[in-house]
Protein backbone atom coordinates (compact mmCIF):
# COMPACT_ATOMS: atom_id res chain seq x y z
CA UNK A 1 0.00 0.00 0.00
CA UNK A 2 2.96 2.42 0.82
CA UNK A 3 4.46 1.79 -2.78
CA UNK A 4 0.92 3.06 -4.38
CA UNK A 5 0.60 6.18 -1.83
CA UNK A 6 4.04 6.84 -2.92
CA UNK A 7 3.49 6.96 -6.24
CA UNK A 8 0.22 8.96 -6.10
CA UNK A 9 2.19 11.51 -3.94
CA UNK A 10 4.87 11.70 -7.02
CA UNK A 11 2.06 12.07 -9.44
CA UNK A 12 0.28 14.83 -6.89
CA UNK A 13 3.68 17.12 -6.69
CA UNK A 14 4.00 17.12 -10.66
CA UNK A 15 3.97 20.95 -11.90
CA UNK A 16 4.04 22.09 -8.38
CA UNK A 17 7.76 23.56 -9.11
CA UNK A 18 9.24 20.60 -5.94
CA UNK A 19 10.80 19.25 -7.87
CA UNK A 20 12.62 22.75 -9.39
CA UNK A 21 13.01 23.80 -6.01
CA UNK A 22 14.99 20.79 -5.10
CA UNK A 23 17.70 21.72 -7.85
CA UNK A 24 17.62 25.53 -7.12
CA UNK A 25 18.24 25.05 -3.11
CA UNK A 26 21.81 23.20 -3.10
CA UNK A 27 22.57 25.22 -6.58
CA UNK A 28 21.99 28.55 -4.98
CA UNK A 29 24.32 27.61 -1.95
CA UNK A 30 27.09 26.83 -4.41
CA UNK A 31 26.48 29.85 -6.54
CA UNK A 32 26.88 31.93 -3.34
CA UNK A 33 30.59 30.60 -3.21
CA UNK A 34 30.82 31.27 -6.82
CA UNK A 35 30.20 34.88 -6.39
CA UNK A 36 32.25 34.79 -3.37
CA UNK A 37 35.12 33.04 -5.34
CA UNK A 38 34.77 34.98 -8.46
CA UNK A 39 35.24 38.21 -6.94
CA UNK A 40 38.29 37.04 -4.22
CA UNK A 41 39.39 33.80 -5.08
CA UNK A 42 43.39 34.55 -4.30
CA UNK A 43 42.45 36.11 -1.08
CA UNK A 44 40.33 33.09 -0.09
CA UNK A 45 42.98 30.93 -0.90
CA UNK A 46 45.34 32.40 1.55
CA UNK A 47 43.37 32.08 4.41
CA UNK A 48 44.27 28.22 5.02
CA UNK A 49 46.64 25.61 3.59
CA UNK A 50 43.72 23.50 3.17
CA UNK A 51 42.04 24.75 0.52
CA UNK A 52 38.89 22.15 -0.22
CA UNK A 53 38.66 22.21 3.39
CA UNK A 54 38.61 25.55 3.60
CA UNK A 55 35.99 25.57 0.34
CA UNK A 56 33.80 23.30 1.97
CA UNK A 57 33.78 25.43 4.91
CA UNK A 58 32.16 28.14 3.10
CA UNK A 59 29.81 26.43 1.10
CA UNK A 60 28.64 24.86 4.38
CA UNK A 61 28.04 28.09 6.11
CA UNK A 62 24.94 28.55 4.14
CA UNK A 63 23.78 24.89 3.94
CA UNK A 64 22.04 25.39 6.76
CA UNK A 65 19.83 28.15 6.15
CA UNK A 66 19.14 26.70 2.70
CA UNK A 67 18.06 23.42 4.31
CA UNK A 68 15.62 24.97 6.87
CA UNK A 69 14.13 27.49 4.19
CA UNK A 70 13.61 24.28 1.76
CA UNK A 71 12.07 22.22 4.24
CA UNK A 72 9.62 24.93 5.60
CA UNK A 73 8.46 25.63 1.89
CA UNK A 74 8.60 21.99 0.83
CA UNK A 75 6.31 20.30 3.40
CA UNK A 76 3.59 23.57 3.62
CA UNK A 77 3.88 23.04 -0.70
CA UNK A 78 2.95 19.16 0.07
CA UNK A 79 0.40 19.95 2.20
CA UNK A 80 -1.03 22.62 0.60
CA UNK A 81 -1.95 20.45 -2.19
CA UNK A 82 -4.04 18.68 0.10
CA UNK A 83 -5.37 21.90 1.87
CA UNK A 84 -6.40 23.67 -1.04
CA UNK A 85 -9.76 21.73 -2.17
CA UNK A 86 -9.26 19.48 1.39
CA UNK A 87 -8.87 16.80 -0.52
CA UNK A 88 -7.62 14.79 3.21
CA UNK A 89 -11.37 13.90 3.16
CA UNK A 90 -10.79 12.57 -0.24
CA UNK A 91 -7.60 10.42 0.31
CA UNK A 92 -8.62 9.32 3.55
CA UNK A 93 -12.39 8.04 2.94
CA UNK A 94 -9.69 5.63 0.50
CA UNK A 95 -8.81 2.36 1.63
CA UNK A 96 -5.64 3.41 3.46
CA UNK A 97 -4.60 3.63 6.83
CA UNK A 98 -3.79 7.63 7.57
CA UNK A 99 -0.52 5.99 8.78
CA UNK A 100 0.95 5.54 5.92
CA UNK A 101 -0.80 8.20 4.84
CA UNK A 102 1.20 9.97 6.55
CA UNK A 103 4.41 7.73 6.41
CA UNK A 104 4.06 8.46 2.52
CA UNK A 105 4.55 12.17 2.63
CA UNK A 106 7.30 12.36 4.72
CA UNK A 107 9.35 9.69 2.31
CA UNK A 108 8.20 11.98 -0.41
CA UNK A 109 10.01 14.79 1.31
CA UNK A 110 12.45 13.12 2.70
CA UNK A 111 13.67 12.13 -0.65
CA UNK A 112 13.66 15.41 -1.88
CA UNK A 113 15.60 16.15 1.15
CA UNK A 114 18.58 13.92 0.17
CA UNK A 115 17.83 14.43 -3.70
CA UNK A 116 18.85 17.83 -2.46
CA UNK A 117 21.83 16.57 -0.42
CA UNK A 118 23.24 14.96 -3.42
CA UNK A 119 23.43 17.79 -5.32
CA UNK A 120 24.71 20.12 -3.09
CA UNK A 121 27.76 17.50 -2.89
CA UNK A 122 27.63 17.21 -7.22
CA UNK A 123 27.71 20.97 -7.30
CA UNK A 124 30.17 21.68 -4.60
CA UNK A 125 32.58 19.06 -6.37
CA UNK A 126 32.12 20.57 -9.85
CA UNK A 127 32.91 23.47 -8.42
CA UNK A 128 35.88 22.50 -6.00
CA UNK A 129 37.43 20.67 -9.38
CA UNK A 130 36.85 24.09 -11.52
CA UNK A 131 38.93 26.42 -8.66
CA UNK A 132 41.42 23.55 -8.92
CA UNK A 133 41.52 23.20 -5.38
CA UNK A 134 44.37 20.71 -5.16
CA UNK A 135 44.85 16.98 -6.53
CA UNK A 136 43.88 14.68 -3.00
CA UNK A 137 39.84 15.65 -3.00
CA UNK A 138 38.24 14.87 0.25
CA UNK A 139 35.51 12.75 -0.84
CA UNK A 140 34.69 11.93 3.23
CA UNK A 141 34.88 15.51 4.12
CA UNK A 142 32.26 16.38 1.16
CA UNK A 143 30.08 13.88 1.92
CA UNK A 144 29.83 14.36 5.71
CA UNK A 145 29.24 18.22 4.83
CA UNK A 146 26.06 17.27 1.95
CA UNK A 147 25.09 15.06 4.24
CA UNK A 148 25.06 15.67 8.01
CA UNK A 149 23.33 18.79 8.13
CA UNK A 150 20.41 17.29 6.10
CA UNK A 151 20.20 14.37 8.68
CA UNK A 152 20.31 17.23 11.48
CA UNK A 153 17.60 18.74 9.87
CA UNK A 154 15.08 15.62 9.96
CA UNK A 155 13.87 17.14 13.30
CA UNK A 156 13.04 20.09 11.66
CA UNK A 157 11.41 18.32 8.89
CA UNK A 158 9.09 16.29 10.94
CA UNK A 159 7.89 19.60 12.79
CA UNK A 160 7.07 21.11 9.79
CA UNK A 161 4.89 18.52 8.16
CA UNK A 162 2.69 17.76 11.77
CA UNK A 163 2.50 21.34 11.78
CA UNK A 164 1.36 21.72 8.12
CA UNK A 165 -0.86 18.91 8.22
CA UNK A 166 -2.66 19.44 11.14
CA UNK A 167 -3.23 23.51 10.49
CA UNK A 168 -5.92 24.51 8.26
CA UNK A 169 -4.17 28.00 8.31
CA UNK A 170 -1.06 27.63 6.47
CA UNK A 171 0.14 30.73 7.88
CA UNK A 172 1.01 29.00 10.72
CA UNK A 173 3.52 26.41 9.63
CA UNK A 174 4.90 29.58 7.17
CA UNK A 175 5.50 31.64 10.52
CA UNK A 176 7.57 28.70 12.27
CA UNK A 177 9.58 28.44 8.99
CA UNK A 178 10.39 32.03 8.86
CA UNK A 179 11.19 32.03 13.08
CA UNK A 180 13.23 28.43 11.87
CA UNK A 181 15.14 30.80 9.43
CA UNK A 182 16.11 33.64 12.07
CA UNK A 183 16.70 30.55 14.59
CA UNK A 184 19.15 28.91 11.64
CA UNK A 185 20.42 32.58 10.70
CA UNK A 186 21.88 32.99 14.40
CA UNK A 187 22.91 29.40 15.37
CA UNK A 188 26.05 30.63 16.72
CA UNK A 189 24.49 32.19 19.77
CA UNK A 190 21.08 29.33 19.67
CA UNK A 191 21.96 26.80 22.69
CA UNK A 192 22.76 23.88 21.72
CA UNK A 193 19.51 21.49 22.57
CA UNK A 194 17.65 24.06 19.76
CA UNK A 195 16.82 21.74 16.87
CA UNK A 196 17.14 24.69 14.36
CA UNK A 197 21.18 24.66 15.23
CA UNK A 198 21.53 21.23 14.67
CA UNK A 199 21.81 21.43 10.88
CA UNK A 200 24.87 23.67 11.58
CA UNK A 201 27.02 21.11 12.69
CA UNK A 202 28.47 22.90 15.94
CA UNK A 203 28.17 22.25 19.35
CA UNK A 204 30.00 22.33 22.42
CA UNK A 205 32.22 19.32 21.76
CA UNK A 206 33.07 20.16 18.27
CA UNK A 207 31.14 16.87 17.07
CA UNK A 208 29.29 16.95 13.92
CA UNK A 209 28.28 13.33 14.92
CA UNK A 210 26.50 14.34 17.55
CA UNK A 211 24.17 16.56 15.85
CA UNK A 212 23.65 13.79 13.28
CA UNK A 213 22.73 11.54 16.04
CA UNK A 214 20.38 13.54 17.90
CA UNK A 215 19.06 14.55 14.95
CA UNK A 216 18.00 11.27 13.84
CA UNK A 217 17.12 10.58 16.87
CA UNK A 218 14.45 13.51 17.47
CA UNK A 219 13.60 13.23 14.12
CA UNK A 220 12.17 9.88 14.64
CA UNK A 221 10.16 10.79 17.94
CA UNK A 222 8.77 13.76 16.09
CA UNK A 223 7.98 11.65 13.08
CA UNK A 224 6.09 9.47 15.60
CA UNK A 225 4.23 11.91 17.64
CA UNK A 226 2.89 13.93 14.60
CA UNK A 227 1.72 10.80 12.83
CA UNK A 228 0.14 9.91 15.90
CA UNK A 229 -1.25 13.32 16.15
CA UNK A 230 -2.24 13.14 12.63
CA UNK A 231 -4.33 9.52 12.97
CA UNK A 232 -5.82 10.57 15.96
CA UNK A 233 -7.44 13.85 14.80
CA UNK A 234 -11.35 13.86 13.03
CA UNK A 235 -10.50 15.06 9.32
CA UNK A 236 -12.83 17.66 8.84
CA UNK B 1 -33.30 -8.75 6.07
CA UNK B 2 -30.20 -8.09 5.89
CA UNK B 3 -28.84 -4.22 5.85
CA UNK B 4 -26.09 -2.80 4.05
CA UNK B 5 -25.50 -0.16 6.58
CA UNK B 6 -26.73 -0.09 9.67
CA UNK B 7 -25.79 2.48 12.54
CA UNK B 8 -26.93 1.69 16.06
CA UNK B 9 -27.31 5.35 18.92
CA UNK B 10 -24.48 6.80 16.76
CA UNK B 11 -23.71 10.41 18.74
CA UNK B 12 -21.32 12.76 17.82
CA UNK B 13 -20.47 15.72 19.98
CA UNK B 14 -17.99 18.65 19.49
CA UNK B 15 -17.72 20.14 22.59
CA UNK B 16 -20.55 21.16 24.62
CA UNK B 17 -22.62 21.06 20.52
CA UNK B 18 -24.32 17.77 20.13
CA UNK B 19 -24.40 17.40 16.21
CA UNK B 20 -25.68 14.23 16.23
CA UNK B 21 -27.51 11.99 18.47
CA UNK B 22 -29.27 8.57 18.74
CA UNK B 23 -28.69 7.86 15.07
CA UNK B 24 -30.48 4.55 13.60
CA UNK B 25 -29.93 3.98 10.31
CA UNK B 26 -31.01 1.32 8.21
CA UNK B 27 -30.31 0.84 4.74
CA UNK B 28 -30.69 -2.06 2.31
CA UNK B 29 -29.24 -2.99 -0.25
CA UNK B 30 -30.18 -1.70 -3.89
CA UNK B 31 -31.99 1.04 -2.34
CA UNK B 32 -31.21 4.45 -3.10
CA UNK B 33 -31.74 6.30 0.65
CA UNK B 34 -32.65 9.76 0.78
CA UNK B 35 -30.68 11.48 3.55
CA UNK B 36 -32.73 14.74 4.10
CA UNK B 37 -32.26 17.71 6.39
CA UNK B 38 -31.78 21.42 6.41
CA UNK B 39 -28.66 22.46 6.54
CA UNK B 40 -26.13 21.85 9.60
CA UNK B 41 -29.03 19.27 10.82
CA UNK B 42 -25.83 16.66 11.29
CA UNK B 43 -26.08 15.25 7.46
CA UNK B 44 -22.94 15.42 6.89
CA UNK B 45 -21.14 14.90 9.94
CA UNK B 46 -23.37 11.87 9.72
CA UNK B 47 -21.77 11.06 6.52
CA UNK B 48 -18.53 11.46 7.90
CA UNK B 49 -18.77 9.05 10.38
CA UNK B 50 -19.86 6.46 8.17
CA UNK B 51 -16.44 6.94 6.02
CA UNK B 52 -14.55 6.52 9.27
CA UNK B 53 -13.37 10.51 8.80
CA UNK B 54 -14.73 11.33 12.21
CA UNK B 55 -15.29 9.07 15.25
CA UNK B 56 -18.17 8.64 17.04
CA UNK B 57 -18.60 10.03 20.26
CA UNK B 58 -20.55 7.09 21.01
CA UNK B 59 -22.71 4.36 19.05
CA UNK B 60 -21.73 1.67 16.28
CA UNK B 61 -21.65 1.77 12.51
CA UNK B 62 -21.84 -1.42 10.63
CA UNK B 63 -21.16 -1.55 7.03
CA UNK B 64 -21.32 -4.70 5.33
CA UNK B 65 -22.15 -5.91 8.56
CA UNK B 66 -18.68 -5.34 9.78
CA UNK B 67 -17.72 -2.56 12.25
CA UNK B 68 -16.15 0.43 10.80
CA UNK B 69 -13.64 1.36 13.94
CA UNK B 70 -12.57 -2.56 13.24
CA UNK B 71 -12.09 -3.44 9.88
CA UNK B 72 -12.23 0.30 7.81
CA UNK B 73 -9.76 0.00 5.04
CA UNK B 74 -11.63 -3.52 4.31
CA UNK B 75 -15.07 -1.45 4.32
CA UNK B 76 -13.47 1.27 2.07
CA UNK B 77 -12.17 -0.90 -0.58
CA UNK B 78 -16.09 -0.80 -0.96
CA UNK B 79 -17.52 2.31 -0.49
CA UNK B 80 -16.91 5.31 -2.77
CA UNK B 81 -18.01 8.65 -1.73
CA UNK B 82 -18.18 12.25 -2.49
CA UNK B 83 -17.85 14.51 0.75
CA UNK B 84 -19.25 18.13 0.48
CA UNK B 85 -17.23 20.58 -1.88
CA UNK B 86 -15.47 17.63 -4.26
CA UNK B 87 -11.83 17.55 -3.64
CA UNK B 88 -9.33 17.77 -6.61
CA UNK B 89 -5.98 18.43 -7.13
CA UNK B 90 -6.48 21.23 -9.87
CA UNK B 91 -3.11 21.12 -11.02
CA UNK B 92 -3.62 18.01 -12.26
CA UNK B 93 -5.74 17.02 -15.56
CA UNK B 94 -8.99 15.20 -14.91
CA UNK B 95 -7.31 12.20 -16.16
CA UNK B 96 -4.15 13.02 -13.42
CA UNK B 97 -6.37 13.17 -10.57
CA UNK B 98 -8.12 9.75 -11.49
CA UNK B 99 -5.12 8.64 -12.04
CA UNK B 100 -3.27 9.49 -8.33
CA UNK B 101 -6.72 7.57 -7.12
CA UNK B 102 -6.56 4.74 -9.28
CA UNK B 103 -2.87 4.20 -8.02
CA UNK B 104 -4.36 4.11 -4.12
CA UNK B 105 -7.43 1.85 -4.79
CA UNK B 106 -5.17 -0.43 -7.21
CA UNK B 107 -7.91 -1.24 -9.80
CA UNK B 108 -6.69 -1.35 -13.33
CA UNK B 109 -5.91 1.36 -15.82
CA UNK B 110 -8.97 1.33 -18.11
CA UNK B 111 -11.18 2.20 -15.51
CA UNK B 112 -10.33 5.45 -16.02
CA UNK B 113 -11.41 5.68 -19.28
CA UNK B 114 -14.82 4.00 -17.72
CA UNK B 115 -15.35 5.87 -15.77
CA UNK B 116 -14.58 9.38 -17.35
CA UNK B 117 -17.44 7.74 -20.09
CA UNK B 118 -20.27 7.24 -17.62
CA UNK B 119 -19.77 10.70 -15.65
CA UNK B 120 -19.52 12.25 -19.77
CA UNK B 121 -15.74 13.73 -19.41
CA UNK B 122 -14.25 11.80 -21.40
CA UNK B 123 -13.18 15.60 -24.06
CA UNK B 124 -12.44 17.18 -20.80
CA UNK B 125 -9.74 14.20 -19.60
CA UNK B 126 -7.13 16.13 -20.61
CA UNK B 127 -7.48 19.81 -19.65
CA UNK B 128 -6.48 20.66 -15.76
CA UNK B 129 -9.15 20.64 -13.67
CA UNK B 130 -8.45 24.34 -12.51
CA UNK B 131 -10.35 25.65 -15.21
CA UNK B 132 -13.63 23.22 -15.01
CA UNK B 133 -17.51 24.23 -14.44
CA UNK B 134 -18.24 23.56 -10.77
CA UNK B 135 -20.86 20.86 -12.26
CA UNK B 136 -17.39 19.07 -14.20
CA UNK B 137 -15.74 19.16 -10.93
CA UNK B 138 -19.05 17.32 -9.50
CA UNK B 139 -18.56 15.21 -12.14
CA UNK B 140 -14.99 13.89 -11.71
CA UNK B 141 -15.85 13.89 -7.93
CA UNK B 142 -18.40 11.15 -8.77
CA UNK B 143 -16.23 9.55 -11.37
CA UNK B 144 -13.21 9.40 -8.40
CA UNK B 145 -16.39 7.89 -6.19
CA UNK B 146 -16.72 5.01 -9.12
CA UNK B 147 -13.29 4.05 -9.83
CA UNK B 148 -13.26 0.44 -7.65
CA UNK B 149 -17.07 -0.44 -8.86
CA UNK B 150 -18.25 0.13 -5.12
CA UNK B 151 -21.18 -1.48 -3.46
CA UNK B 152 -22.12 1.38 -1.84
CA UNK B 153 -21.90 4.95 -2.70
CA UNK B 154 -22.13 7.49 -0.46
CA UNK B 155 -22.49 10.94 -2.17
CA UNK B 156 -23.04 14.31 0.03
CA UNK B 157 -24.66 16.77 -1.31
CA UNK B 158 -24.24 16.25 -4.97
CA UNK B 159 -26.08 18.95 -6.65
CA UNK B 160 -25.41 21.73 -4.64
CA UNK B 161 -24.12 24.65 -6.39
CA UNK B 162 -25.34 23.10 -9.80
CA UNK B 163 -27.37 24.73 -12.72
CA UNK B 164 -30.65 22.78 -13.61
CA UNK B 165 -29.11 21.05 -16.18
CA UNK B 166 -26.05 19.68 -14.42
CA UNK B 167 -28.91 18.71 -11.85
CA UNK B 168 -30.67 16.32 -13.98
CA UNK B 169 -27.71 15.31 -15.17
CA UNK B 170 -26.38 13.70 -11.99
CA UNK B 171 -29.64 12.79 -10.98
CA UNK B 172 -30.02 10.98 -14.08
CA UNK B 173 -26.86 9.21 -13.71
CA UNK B 174 -27.42 8.39 -9.66
CA UNK B 175 -31.38 6.64 -10.67
CA UNK B 176 -29.00 4.64 -13.05
CA UNK B 177 -26.47 2.70 -11.36
CA UNK B 178 -28.38 0.76 -8.56
CA UNK B 179 -29.84 -1.26 -11.75
CA UNK B 180 -27.27 -0.93 -13.99
CA UNK B 181 -24.59 -1.86 -11.25
CA UNK B 182 -26.20 -3.11 -8.27
CA UNK B 183 -24.93 -0.33 -6.51
CA UNK B 184 -27.11 0.97 -2.92
CA UNK B 185 -26.57 4.52 -3.31
CA UNK B 186 -26.40 7.04 0.29
CA UNK B 187 -27.20 10.54 -0.85
CA UNK B 188 -27.75 14.04 1.02
CA UNK B 189 -29.68 16.33 0.16
CA UNK B 190 -31.52 19.54 2.07
CA UNK B 191 -33.86 19.92 -0.67
CA UNK B 192 -36.79 17.61 -0.51
CA UNK B 193 -37.60 18.03 -4.44
CA UNK B 194 -34.17 16.50 -5.29
CA UNK B 195 -34.70 13.46 -3.14
CA UNK B 196 -38.76 13.35 -4.31
CA UNK B 197 -36.55 12.02 -7.74
CA UNK B 198 -34.67 10.10 -6.80
CA UNK B 199 -34.73 8.24 -3.62
CA UNK B 200 -36.54 4.90 -2.60
CA UNK B 201 -36.09 4.63 1.05
CA UNK B 202 -35.95 8.42 2.92
CA UNK B 203 -34.65 9.11 6.19
CA UNK B 204 -35.11 13.00 7.71
CA UNK B 205 -32.85 14.34 10.27
CA UNK B 206 -33.31 17.87 11.79
CA UNK B 207 -31.44 18.66 14.72
CA UNK B 208 -29.18 15.88 15.07
CA UNK B 209 -31.70 13.53 15.30
CA UNK B 210 -33.85 10.81 12.43
CA UNK B 211 -37.27 11.96 13.14
CA UNK B 212 -38.39 9.94 9.93
CA UNK B 213 -37.20 6.96 8.07
CA UNK B 214 -39.70 4.74 6.17
CA UNK B 215 -39.82 4.24 1.96
CA UNK B 216 -40.73 7.49 -0.28
CA UNK B 217 -44.30 6.26 -0.30
CA UNK B 218 -44.94 6.24 3.21
CA UNK B 219 -43.73 9.72 3.46
CA UNK B 220 -46.11 10.58 0.23
CA UNK B 221 -48.96 9.42 2.52
CA UNK B 222 -49.02 12.17 4.95
CA UNK B 223 -49.43 13.92 1.43
CA UNK B 224 -53.21 13.74 1.95
CA UNK B 225 -55.02 16.67 0.38
CA UNK B 226 -57.68 19.08 2.15
CA UNK B 227 -60.61 20.00 0.91
CA UNK B 228 -62.28 23.65 1.36
CA UNK B 229 -65.67 25.00 0.63
CA UNK B 230 -65.87 28.56 -0.17
CA UNK B 231 -69.57 29.52 0.80
CA UNK B 232 -71.67 33.07 1.01
CA UNK B 233 -72.06 32.12 5.01
CA UNK B 234 -69.61 30.26 6.23
CA UNK B 235 -69.95 30.51 9.83
CA UNK B 236 -73.60 29.12 9.06
CA UNK B 237 -72.48 26.54 6.80
CA UNK B 238 -70.34 25.28 9.35
CA UNK B 239 -72.67 25.08 12.24
CA UNK B 240 -74.91 23.38 9.99
CA UNK B 241 -72.85 21.04 8.73
CA UNK B 242 -71.61 20.15 12.64
CA UNK B 243 -75.32 19.73 13.16
CA UNK B 244 -75.51 17.05 10.62
CA UNK B 245 -72.52 15.60 12.35
CA UNK B 246 -69.79 16.17 9.98
CA UNK B 247 -66.80 17.34 11.70
CA UNK B 248 -65.53 20.09 9.61
CA UNK B 249 -63.01 23.59 10.24
CA UNK B 250 -63.93 26.76 10.52
CA UNK B 251 -61.28 29.30 9.91
CA UNK B 252 -60.70 32.50 7.95
CA UNK B 253 -63.84 32.19 6.01
CA UNK B 254 -63.40 29.34 4.66
CA UNK B 255 -64.98 25.68 5.64
CA UNK B 256 -62.19 23.20 5.40
CA UNK B 257 -62.17 19.33 6.04
CA UNK B 258 -58.64 17.04 6.14
CA UNK B 259 -59.64 13.91 4.64
CA UNK B 260 -62.63 13.66 2.68
CA UNK B 261 -63.92 11.32 0.50
CA UNK B 262 -65.94 11.87 -2.95
CA UNK B 263 -68.92 10.53 -1.21
CA UNK B 264 -69.04 12.76 1.78
CA UNK B 265 -67.84 16.23 -1.00
CA UNK B 266 -71.26 15.39 -2.61
CA UNK B 267 -72.14 14.60 1.47
CA UNK B 268 -71.91 18.00 2.51
CA UNK B 269 -72.49 19.92 -0.36
CA UNK B 270 -75.97 18.28 -0.26
CA UNK B 271 -76.42 19.72 3.37
CA UNK B 272 -75.11 23.31 2.47
CA UNK B 273 -77.48 23.20 -0.10
CA UNK B 274 -80.31 22.39 1.41
CA UNK B 275 -79.68 25.09 4.16
CA UNK B 276 -79.80 27.75 1.45
CA UNK B 277 -76.47 28.41 1.30
CA UNK B 278 -74.57 29.36 -2.21
CA UNK B 279 -71.25 27.52 -2.95
CA UNK B 280 -68.63 29.27 -4.57
CA UNK B 281 -66.01 26.76 -4.61
CA UNK B 282 -64.57 23.46 -3.61
CA UNK B 283 -61.21 23.10 -3.95
CA UNK B 284 -58.67 20.24 -3.26
CA UNK B 285 -55.76 21.39 -1.51
CA UNK B 286 -52.74 19.28 -2.01
CA UNK B 287 -49.97 19.87 0.97
CA UNK B 288 -46.58 19.20 -1.07
CA UNK B 289 -44.03 17.26 0.38
CA UNK B 290 -42.01 20.14 0.56
CA UNK B 291 -44.28 21.43 3.21
CA UNK B 292 -44.48 17.93 5.36
CA UNK B 293 -40.96 18.19 5.40
CA UNK B 294 -41.24 21.80 6.72
CA UNK B 295 -43.26 20.75 8.94
CA UNK B 296 -41.38 18.13 10.67
CA UNK B 297 -37.94 19.72 10.79
CA UNK B 298 -39.39 23.24 12.14
CA UNK B 299 -41.87 21.71 14.52
CA UNK B 300 -38.76 20.53 16.06
CA UNK B 301 -37.21 23.53 16.34
CA UNK B 302 -40.49 25.55 18.33
CA UNK B 303 -40.24 23.28 20.92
Amino acid sequence: MMGRLLTADFLKIKRKGLWFLTLLGPFGVVALQMVNYGVRKDYLLQQSEDDWGYFLLNVHSFTPLAIVLGIAILTSFIASIENETNAWKQLIALPVSKLTVYLSKFTVLAILLFLASTLLMIFSLGYGLFLNLGETIPYLELAKFSYFPALAALPILALQLWIASVSHNQGIPITVGIFGVIFAYSSYVLPDWMIWKWPSLMNQWNEPMINVMLGVGTGILLYIAGMIDFARRDVK
Amino acid sequence: MEYIVQTQNLSKRFGKEQAVSNMNLQIRKGEIYGFLGPNGAGKTTTIRMLLGLMKPSSGTIKIFQKDITKERIQILANVGSLVENPSYYPHLTAYENLEAIRKILGVSKSRIDEVLEIVRLKEAANKKVKGFSLGMKQRLGIAASLLHNPELLILDEPTNGLDPSGIIEIRNLIKRLPKEYGMTIIISSHLLSEIDQMATQVGIVSKGKLIFQDSIEAMRQFAQPKVTFKVNNSEKGWRSLLANGIKADYRDGVIFLEECSDEKVAHIVQVLVQEGISIFRVEEEKRSLEEIFLQMTTGEQAI
